[in-house]
């Protein structure tokens, strides 16, 4: 199946890659994407430092859905409220459930209890995309801009070990549901944003292999970020062109690590003289939109 | 330079290159005769086989040729730290092999709220206190924010006084495994007794309280460690480099990063803001409307009004260092010790002007 018709399908969409590559540009290119060609998207943003209405050119969130434009949305969430969201559902007294917030313990363990951040996230994503929130629009896929520590993968791993570590309670059920919906490959689906430099590629390989090992499964596509155009040839070599050749050969040595190793589809995508934000966003959205069309061709 | 410390903590954002320069540092300063190590996470293979210590495991100091044994370079394994504090503090090998064997610690204590870091930490600690070295280097590890890394120590010792260890570490449970009645807690105990019942599960309490209880003794340790390190990186002979990106995006981090050092009360020497593209104008051959030369200009005048705004927006006698952008990552302990002269010159040059 050619990949737009895939990523069409899908209800989650996880955006992941190292730091510093780029990859809340390219949630929201997808998410615009993906928007334009009929689909009701809404990317969702973890970072407390919001950043993401930025790059399209809207209010911050605060928490809030925003409406980008028609069927596109952003929401930048807190983690803690979804876990609060699950205590006031199990604690039916509210002033007791209200104490329990309040105290310093309960932030402590929100904070620290490993794995609960990432069930947090996700199980917000599953409702959206189930509507099963109320007063929120209908959703037909969350793209989802991973949060950068350490690899992505802990993010969708962190699931299943704590249903499978835990076994009863809440938390415990809805990590199950997390983890079999982002087992689902219909449901759900990963791409990976790089830079074409040594340590992005590394991360992204490894990504790859922990996807294999633990999913069975690829990433939906690869997208090489920020490529310095071809240097010119025998002009001279003043020193600005020596830079720029070596920054392109670097790029190119680094596109054959990915291709020797990865034959999944790849988009990729020019640096452009454009400081960050919606026009930027907008840009790359378009070289992005023709290249999705051309590897559906293809 | 000021590489007067007996400890250079390297920090700053992800993919901004801080583990190339902390050995490029370190290279310096073992050609100065200091006996050195550098501390690093998750360096690229090309940099790991530059310092010769490709095949290195688990935290060993391994020394890099060519360097007379003034250098040594190290890579930190959190994982191998915290199963090294296991089996040094437990009790006996009954407890040792509960805490291992412990699910809760298996698949999720690693990723306990700043536990990597703090393991970090911890590592620092047993090095610069072994008197090993004349000078630590440590590069930070790749954390979102990594002022999250120097939180570290705190952070536990809040989680340690906060009574989230107390309630951890009470008999929760009868001979039978059954939940004891603990309504001594009172009206807000009993609400935290259903949220820990209801919502937590039982079975994760268990995990928890056993893994909590066999660390007990250890937890101790950890407060005393905790505090001296924060006094080790908050010291005379400690000297933050805050390394960053070009360009004016990268701004609002860089100067959110040094409020937090300095209201820390770090002592912060230069900000490196790192691969800085060239200013071009007029001195490029070829066609200069082509879209690669139009580029080129636009990131030398971006990465230009990048310092020139930081600037203005750093303290005056704070020092800032422009690293150019350079053609290739190193290789070899040639091209790293000349990053290093590079970035050592204009240290030097950044400081004269601005005493």
């Amino acid at each position: 199946m050619p990949v737009l018709e895939r990523l069409l399908q899908r209800r989650l969409i996880v955006v992941t890659g190292k730091g510093g590559v780029g990859k809340s540009a390219m949630t929201s290119v997808l998410g615009r994407s993906l928007a334009r060609r009929g689909r009701r998207a809404l990317v969702l943003e973890v970072d407390p430092r919001e950043n993401l209405h930025q790059m399209l050119g809207v209010a911050p969130s605060g928490g809030a859905i925003v409406e980008v434009e028609p069927n596109f949305y952003l929401q930048n969430l807190k983690p803690r409220h979804v876990v609060d969201w699950v205590v006031e559902k199990q604690v039916r007294i509210k002033m007791i459930a209200k104490r329990v917030m309040r105290s310093p313990i309960y932030h402590r363990f929100v904070e620290g209890a490993p794995g609960l951040t990432e069930i947090a996230i996700l199980g917000h994503a599953l409702r959206l995309a189930r509507g099963e929130l109320s007063g929120t629009p209908d959703i037909d896929v969350v793209v989802l801009d991973a949060p950068a520590t350490g690899h992505g993968v802990y993010l969708l791993t962190a699931p299943r070990l704590f249903a499978e570590a835990i076994g009863d309670g809440p938390f415990a059920q809805l990590a199950g549901e997390v983890a079999d919906y982002v087992a689902d490959p219909v449901a759900s689906g990963v791409v990976v944003v790089t830079q074409a430099e040594e340590m992005p590629v590394q991360e992204a390989l490894e990504l790859r292999r922990a996807l294999a090992e633990r999913f069975g499964r690829e990433p939906e596509l690869l997208i090489a970020n920020g490529l310095y155009p071809p240097a010119p040839e025998g002009d001279g070599e003043d020193e600005l062109t020596a830079l720029w050749r070596r920054r392109y050969q670097l790029n190119a040595s680094q596109l054959e690590r990915l291709d020797r190793q990865w034959a999944g589809p790849r988009i990729d995508l020019p640096l452009l003289p454009i400081d960050g934000g919606a026009e930027l966003v907008a840009a790359l959205g378009d070289r992005f939109d023709s290249a999705l069309t051309n590897l559906e061709e293809a | 330079m000021d590489l007067g410390s007996r400890l250079t903590v390297v920090v700053g954002s992800g993919g901004v290159g801080k583990t190339t320069l902390a050995a490029a540092l370190g290279l310096r300063s073992a050609a100065a005769g200091v006996n050195t190590l550098v501390m690093t996470f998750d360096p690229s293979r090309r940099l790991k086989d530059a310092l010769g210590i490709g095949n290195a495991e688990g935290n060993a100091e391994l020394a890099v040729s060519g360097t007379g044994g003034c250098l040594h370079a190290s890579l930190l394994d959190a994982r191998a730290t915290f199963d090294d504090l296991v089996a040094r503090y437990a009790e006996d090998d009954e407890t040792r092999r509960r805490i291992l064997g412990n699910s809760y610690y298996r698949h999720l204590a690693g990723h306990l709220g700043g536990i990597l870091e703090y393991m970090a930490v911890e590592r620092l600690f047993e090095v610069a206190s072994s008197g090993r070295y004349d000078r630590i280097i440590l590069d930070t590890p790749p954390t979102t924010q990594a002022i999250d890394f120097l939180e570290a120590p705190t952070r536990i010792v809040d989680f340690l006084d906060s009574g989230a260890l107390k309630i951890a570490l009470a008999p929760w449970f009868d001979a039978e495994g059954g939940l004891r009645a603990t309504s001594r807690l009172g009206f807000v105990g009993r609400g935290l007794e259903q949220f820990l019942d209801r919502v937590v599960g039982m079975q994760l309490l268990r995990d928890m309280s056993e893994f909590f209880r066999a660390f007990g003794p250890l937890f101790g340790g950890f407060r005393d460690r905790a505090s001296e390190t924060e006094s080790l990186l908050a010291g005379e002979e400690t000297r933050f480099v805050l390394v960053t990106g070009a360009g004016e995006a990268r701004i609002p981090d860089t100067l959110f990063f040094a409020r937090k050092l300095e209201e820390a009360g770090y002592r912060l020497g230069p900000v490196v803001v790192n691969r800085v593209h060239p200013n071009v104008a007029g001195s490029v051959s070829g066609d200069k409307n082509s879209a690669g030369q139009r580029l080129f200009r636009w990131l030398g005048d971006r990465d230009q009004r990048g310092l020139v705004a930081l600037r203005e927006l750093l303290k005056s006698e704070q020092s800032l260092v422009a690293m150019p952008l350079a053609g290739d990552e190193p290789t070899d302990l040639g091209s790293l010790d000349a990053l290093g002269q590079e970035l050592e010159r204009r240290w030097v040059d950044e400081a004269l002007r601005s005493s």
